[in-house]
């Protein structure tokens, strides 16, 4: 998430951009809600639709970032606090129909969070792959207790969820999935603004300090279990608040949406786009929504059967993360980086050879 | 005759061997002496094949062994005692002792073996169902040695084989190692901090400081040399 | 009673199939410290194989057959091809490899073989016996199921504990260094060991297949059970996988028996979650920390 502004002539802003981590944060934030704002206006309600589904994929992966990128824990279950996040919004509005939205997403992520603390608190003592054996059983336990008490929840069929209606003021043909796209947006936006600066700040060292070295940690005093609770309530309430706008997008709640294979591409968005940073979560986000939108048209045009079409993007999840795993490590923003590193040094190579470009604006 | 030639080896950028040359004649202990950190367990490490060298090659009876496995210099037979012991303290004593001989087919030469290294080690024959991790330090040591002359091997590489035995057993030791020597031409690297009692039964002394061999000669008259034995041995 | 004697009879027979997947887990996580994520999607794809070859005419043990050897094929090549690569690298890297490989053969499979809903044939009948006119409360094909897995084990116990390719096999696991020094050659011994995993999943794919029917994902709550097995024997031991693996399938055969079926994941996770919290490395697990 490195957005500076180029070097500018106002001295005092460029410096004060430089110290405060925090402002530079917001002066990014801001100028990439302009873009996004801009940028679904441009696109038909179709890909705004799109659009939506990588925000809410960017929210729920960005959270577990934080989780397994920056403090190392591993969670095979976030499909499931998900699911917690929907249940909570649809199950609110089948009690009052006409909430608004603000409410039902705050009682979704207060409900994962305190989900999120009694699962942080029962898995701080556990490790590896005791901590992946619990969420793992999480993640395919949680999906029947809807099935069990279908009177609440509606079991096989699910809840259906009215999806937002643009507001009067935006005009009347104003597409309901472009509204959406930008409460989505909005989320999204807000989400890793806080984390970003939370990572930058001393909680997220002190993340990083337990995954690095958990007796080194100890040593320096930090609460280790205390740090890893924080770590797992942090990206189950980003979690909780993902699900709840995933049940607005997909207009209905039900356990099929929320199978153990979704934790496992909540996990394949951030390992593809690179463990630990949040950008890397973005990317991930843009591929789990638009592979499959990819592979659909190739399988059309290719005339391929429908249980081959619809399991290309799997399969490709699937080969992508061992390959990654294999051939890059650090996952694609990982790889991105390490590629502008390369170009960097050949242009700055060049740079030496070549005289010095008088015009260049330098500083 | 193992030839080490010109053996460089570097841990990222720390050099901890640089430039070493020499050799070990069969039927003859050699022992490698230096103060803590010299080199001396990097030497046997790369003889064995567990640490890739940057430059230099090791020679078995003309054979090359760098760029060779582990588990293939030890089929030529290259026994290494690894330093502080290595048994594998969740095997039983015997099935220890059985892994030294294992990778040869013959099973009643391998039976013979073991049977030789409870001769030797008679602690270990009283304890040879137990679990490895039950033994006391001297007794993991004895295993160690013992399954290493299970292997029945032409070299033998011995890191510090005195941690934790007690003097008495170390000179019995060494003085049945004495007799293995001559009568089966092993070539032994003796490794030691103790450089009285190594002087003592080597033929020839290698002397590492700082990855660096700064003497060799033969370990009598290093034991004899006042001027050297102040300047890198400490006695 | 009656249904006490039923739920108890199924969960020994489910709790074999689970304890067949424990110990290909607690087999690879002793040798490797990976846990096989794959290890059920292997399962499932080695009995898509059978259920592909019998189809097209093979007879029925010919198929179980293949579809055996096809795991310990499958088990030799992921080891040597996929896992060895990241062996050095952070276990997170493990971990990722082996669901990105789950997530590919449960897409695969589908490709392959069709996505619908199969029913795999039974070697056995599966109608409950019958001894002089009273009721039995388990068919020849449980019967075969505890029978072959325990054969299986069985085996395998005389293979590690008896054979020198057992114990050349536990050297490399417990310390691939000393076992490389004195000539092992631990690659291979890995190769062979998450071959022999992946064998024994195949047989629980196979077993589970008649009951659960076959579709891509059928192995997944499988292996979820045999995991949580694995984990309540805590991870390092064959014998603790076993018993916690039975324990697993007679739990959940009383939770869905008598409170019904959906709630039998939900009981695994409160099982699980239960024991942990008295003891977090399992019943059988060593507090300490193995040396690597
Ligand atoms: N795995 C390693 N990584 C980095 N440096 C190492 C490693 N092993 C040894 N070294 C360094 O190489 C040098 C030689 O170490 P080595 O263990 O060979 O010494 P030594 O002579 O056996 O010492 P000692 O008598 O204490 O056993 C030392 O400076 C040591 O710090
Ligand atoms: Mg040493």
């Amino acid at each position: 998430m490195s957005a500076l502004a180029d070097d500018t002539d106002d001295e005092s802003l460029g410096s004060a951009l430089r110290r405060s981590t925090l402002l530079r944060h917001g002066v990014f934030f801001v100028a990439l809600a302009a873009v996004l704002l801009v940028a679904t206006y441009l696109v038909s309600p179709f890909h705004d639709y799109e659009i939506a589904g990588v925000a809410i994929y960017t929210i729920a992966a960005a959270g577990l970032t934080v989780l397994t990128g920056a403090n190392g824990q591993i969670s095979l279950g976030h499909g499931a606090l998900m699911m917690i996040g929907a249940y909570t919004t649809s199950v609110l509005l089948q009690w009052r129909p006409g909430l608004p939205m603000i409410v039902t997403l705050l009682g979704a992520v207060v409900s994962t969070g305190l989900a999120g603390s009694i699962i942080g608190v029962a898995g701080a003592r556990l490790r590896g792959p005791y901590l992946a054996g619990a969420t793992l059983a999480l993640a395919v336990a949680l999906p029947q207790i809807p099935l069990h008490f279908a009177g609440v929840f509606g079991g096989n069929q699910g809840l259906n969820v009215a999806s937002p209606t643009a507001p009067a003021a935006l005009g009347a043909d104003f597409p309901n999935e472009r509204w959406l796209a930008w409460l989505c947006l909005a989320a999204a936006l807000v989400t890793l603004f806080l984390l970003a600066n939370l990572l930058s700040s001393s909680v997220g060292r002190r993340l990083r300090t337990v995954r690095d070295n958990e007796v080194a940690a100890r040593l320096a005093g930090v609460d280790v279990a205390r740090t890893q609770v924080l770590a797992f309530v942090i990206s189950a309430v980003c979690a909780g608040l993902a699900g709840a706008l995933f049940a607005y997008w997909v207009s209905i709640t039900s356990p099929t949406g929320f199978t153990l294979t979704l934790s496992l591409q909540l996990l394949t968005a951030v390992v593809i786009g690179g463990l630990g940073s949040l950008t890397g979560a973005v990317w991930g986000s843009i591929i789990l929504i638009y592979l499959p939108v990819l592979t659909g048209d190739l399988a059309s045009n290719l005339s391929l059967s429908s249980d081959v079409a619809n399991n290309v993007p799997l399969a490709i999840y699937g080969v992508v993360l061992v390959v990654a795993m294999l051939v890059f490590p650090r996952g694609l923003q990982g790889a991105l980086v390490s590629l502008a590193r390369q170009l960097a040094r050949v242009i700055r190579m060049r740079g030496t050879v070549l005289p010095a470009v008088p015009s260049a604006p330098e500083q | 005759m193992l030839e080490v030639a010109e053996l460089t080896v570097a841990y990222g950028g720390v050099v901890a061997l640089d430039d070493v040359s020499f050799s070990v004649p069969e039927g003859a202990i050699t022992a490698v002496l230096g103060a803590n950190g010299a080199g001396k367990t990097t030497l046997v490490r790369t003889i064995s094949g567990l640490v890739r060298p940057r430059h230099g090659s090791v020679l078995l009876d003309g054979a090359e062994l760098v760029g060779r496995s582990p588990e293939s210099i030890a089929r030529l037979r290259v026994a290494h005692v690894p330093e502080g012991h290595g048994i594998v303290s969740e095997l039983s004593v015997d099935e220890n002792l059985r892994l030294g001989g294992l990778w040869r087919r013959d099973r009643a030469e391998q039976r013979v073996a073991v049977d030789e290294a409870y001769a030797l080690f008679p602690p270990l024959a009283a304890r040879r169902r137990g679990p490895a991790s039950g033994l006391s330090g001297g007794e993991r040591q004895m295993l160690s040695i013992g399954r290493a002359l299970a292997a029945r091997p032409a070299v033998l590489l011995l890191d510090e084989p005195s941690l934790g035995l007690a003097t008495r057993l170390l000179a019995q030791i060494m003085e049945r190692l004495g007799s293995l020597v001559a009568e089966r031409k092993l070539s032994v690297l003796l490794i030691e901090q103790n450089a009285r009692s190594a002087l003592s039964v080597a033929g020839q002394a290698v002397v590492l400081s700082l990855g660096r061999v700064v003497v060799i000669d033969e370990a009598h008259r290093l034991a004899g040399d006042e001027a050297l034995r102040h300047a890198y041995l400490g006695f | 009673m009656r249904a006490f004697l039923i739920y108890t009879v199924d969960g020994v027979t489910n709790g074999m199939v689970y304890a067949a997947v424990a110990l290909a887990l607690v087999m690879i996580w002793r040798a490797t410290r990976i846990i096989n994520y794959a290890q059920g999607a292997m399962a499932m794809f080695t009995t898509y194989i059978a259920f592909f070859v019998i189809e097209h005419g093979t007879p029925f043990w010919l198929g179980f057959v293949i579809a055996l050897a096809a795991g310990l094929a499958l088990g030799a090549v992921t080891e040597r091809v996929l896992v060895r690569p990241v062996e050095s690298r952070p276990a997170l890297s493990a971990v990722i490899l082996t669901l990105g490989l789950l997530i590919f053969l449960e897409a695969l499979a589908p490709m392959l073989f069709g996505a619908q809903v199969q029913s795999f044939p039974a070697p056995f009948s599966r109608i409950d016996l019958t001894a002089g006119g009273t009721q039995l409360y388990f068919s020849r094909f449980d019967i075969f199921t505890v029978g072959s897995v325990l054969c299986v084990m069985v085996l395998l116990f005389v293979l590690f504990q008896r054979t020198t390719i057992g114990l050349r096999m536990r050297a490399a696991a417990f310390n691939p260094e000393i076992a490389r020094i004195l000539g092992i050659r631990v690659g291979r011994m890995l190769t062979l060991g998450w071959a022999l995993a992946a064998l024994l999943g195949a047989l629980a794919g196979l077993l589970a297949a008649p009951v659960l029917f076959l579709y891509p994902t059928n192995m997944d709550e499988v292996l979820v059970f045999g995991f949580t097995g694995a984990i309540i024997g805590g991870l390092e031991s064959p014998v603790g996988a076993v018993v916690g693996a039975l324990g697993v399938g007679l739990a959940l055969s009383y939770v869905s028996g008598f409170l019904g079926s959906d709630l039998a994941p939900l009981g695994s996770l409160l099982i699980l979650m239960a024991v942990l919290m008295i003891r977090p490395r399992g019943l059988f697990g060593m507090t300490r920390q193995r040396q690597v």
